[in-house]
């Protein structure tokens, strides 16, 4: 019998809401403009999408400082708090779980409950993710925006263009990382489940 | 030769001979003398003594008195720069009137008509490379030539005593960038002048650009030429200076892969077929610039394209295996 727990307060909820639209609208407006044309606009036009880009990356900086704050001072922040000892035990049993036990029909090595929000393969995704692309996508993104404040030169390169790419580099990061989590998401109770417990806050145990 | 005519041609005189149509934009004062002319000693010792710097000395034959006079800056010429020009090899006197070989200059050689670059450039196979004829042809389609009924001439910008072809070294770096563009900025940023060409010229002093994102970057990275003149397949750089309104002010123009700042700026070093480095418009790194959306790493995008296609086949084995066992997985529970 399954059991039902209180997982996601509305703060986590309302973030995650708007990390996913800002997120959405970032990806699409920098592939708009990396893959820019002038003819058949990828899906907003160049000009349109530096703005929408600008205005996202702002938002998304400041629904991150929320997030901070929120893993800072709520009981949110202690599932992402990685114990190094035994981790990659715990890796290699998730991932042998998503590419074989599941199919047959092996109970979940981690299943999520109460005080597990995360198994260990989304726990080091998600905190590589929060902890470290996210704030790296940050700093190269508010560095082009400012662009006088990048180093001309490193390394015999443009400083511009080596952030851009790295910012690029860590775009498509997100980008894996996005469809990742989206999939993974649908292989809980039943392919909604989870997306019914972000909306409404209850998550079913597997 | 109405006013206004009147106005232009005395004021382009005067840019034409003033310190700041004298200021040699294609090369720098400080750089060492590539080329020794025969005609250098010649040259220095009845020209240049006088007219190579600011102060000259004359002495009355009659009284033996020895005065020091300022040159007229308008007459100065740089010798450091004009032996670095490419008419370093010419004598003074090949191009100016044979009457300032004495001194005082007589009247008539004042009157001297004035060269421009077909008068000896035009219809001359040695030059045809060059294509002087399209670029005069340009030129006489510019807003300059147009606007200013013909006053306006080719030294307006190219002062033939310092000229030095910018885009046959390599047109976009940043150097030669900010050459090109004082060149359009002796005038269009300077109030003093625009403001005495015509009663719109001030609204021609430096437009903010206020359109472009981070203007300073825009300005540092492309010449104004890139954006104001009509693009051109035939001559190396573009002459033909459209109007303000007809100015390139679409992003997309520049940031796509095919920018047309590849048949603008990049022009000579893309016709040069340089090793693009697996970047899309790899030439663009020679300027040390960026564009979004006009070149990027083939190999990030290439890489970041396949792992995001992996990821999703994955997901999609993974769904079909998924499907496949559901009713083994149903059975079992």
């Amino acid at each position: 019998m399954s059991k039902n727990f209180y997982h996601y307060p509305v703060w986590v909820r309302l973030w995650h809401l708007m990390n996913a639209i800002l997120c959405l609208t970032l990806v699409v407006t920098g592939f708009s403009m990396l893959y820019s044309n002038p003819d058949n606009a990828l899906v907003v036009g160049f000009k349109r999408a530096v703005s929408i880009h600008n205005v996202s990356g702002i938002l998304l900086t400041m629904s991150y400082t929320l997030f901070l704050f929120g893993n800072l001072f709520t009981s949110n922040g202690r599932h992402y708090l990685i114990t190094a000892k035994g981790m990659g035990k715990r890796l290699w049993q998730q991932g042998y779980y998503y590419v074989y036990g599941y199919f047959k029909g092996q109970k979940a090595p981690y299943p999520i409950d109460a005080d597990r929000k995360f198994n260990p393969l989304q726990q080091v995704s998600y905190v590589g993710v929060m902890y470290l692309i996210l704030p790296m996508l940050f700093i190269t993104g508010w560095a082009m925006m400012f662009p006088e404040f990048i180093l001309k030169k490193f390394l015999r390169f443009s400083g511009i263009f080596l952030t851009d790419q790295f910012h690029v580099i860590l775009g498509f990061l997100v980008v894996i990382f996005l469809f990742v989590h989206l999939y993974v998401s649908t292989m809980g109770k039943s392919p909604v489940s989870n997306f019914r417990s972000i909306v409404t806050g209850w998550q079913e145990s597997h | 030769m109405d006013l206004n005519k009147l106005t232009f041609s005395f004021l382009f005189s005067v840019l034409l001979i003033s310190p700041a149509g004298a200021i040699p934009l294609q090369a720098d004062p400080g750089e060492e003398t590539k080329h020794i002319s025969l005609y250098a000693a010649d040259n220095e010792k009845n020209c240049l003594v006088c007219h190579g710097k600011l102060l000259y000395t004359i002495t009355d034959t009659v009284t033996g008195v020895t005065m020091k006079r300022l040159m007229s800056e308008q007459n100065v010429i740089n010798p450091d720069v004009f032996y670095n020009s490419v008419h370093w090899s010419f004598n003074c006197l090949d191009c100016h009137a044979e009457g300032f070989k004495s001194f005082p200059h007589p009247l008539e050689a004042r009157f001297e008509s004035g060269w421009n670059c077909l008068d000896c450039h035009g219809n001359d196979p040695n030059y045809a490379q060059y294509k002087f004829e399209e670029i005069d042809a340009e030129f006489k389609r510019s807003i300059h030539y147009t606007a200013t009924e013909g006053v306006f001439t080719c030294w307006n910008c190219h002062n033939a005593h310092y000229y030095n072809p910018l885009a046959r070294q390599d047109s976009s770096s940043r150097d030669q960038i900010y050459k090109s563009n004082a060149m359009c900025l002796r005038c269009h940023g300077n109030p003093d002048i625009m403001g005495m060409i015509s009663d719109k010229g001030l609204d021609k002093v430096l437009p903010k650009h206020e359109w472009l994102p981070n203007v300073d970057r825009h300005l540092e990275a492309v010449r104004c030429l890139d954006c104001h003149t009509r693009m051109t397949d035939s001559v190396l750089v573009a002459h033909e200076i459209v109007p303000a309104d007809s100015a390139v002010k679409n992003c997309t123009d520049c940031h796509n892969k095919n920018s047309i700042l590849m048949g603008t700026l990049y022009k000579y070093a893309s016709k040069e077929n340089r090793d693009e480095k697996g970047f899309v418009n790899g030439v663009i790194f020679n300027n040390d610039s960026y564009v979004i959306g006009a070149n990027h790493s083939k190999f990030i995008s290439l890489t970041g394209i396949l792992i995001i296609g992996m990821t999703l086949a994955f997901a999609l084995v993974h769904i079909i295996f998924r499907i496949i066992i559901r009713p083994i997985k149903r059975y079992h529970e």
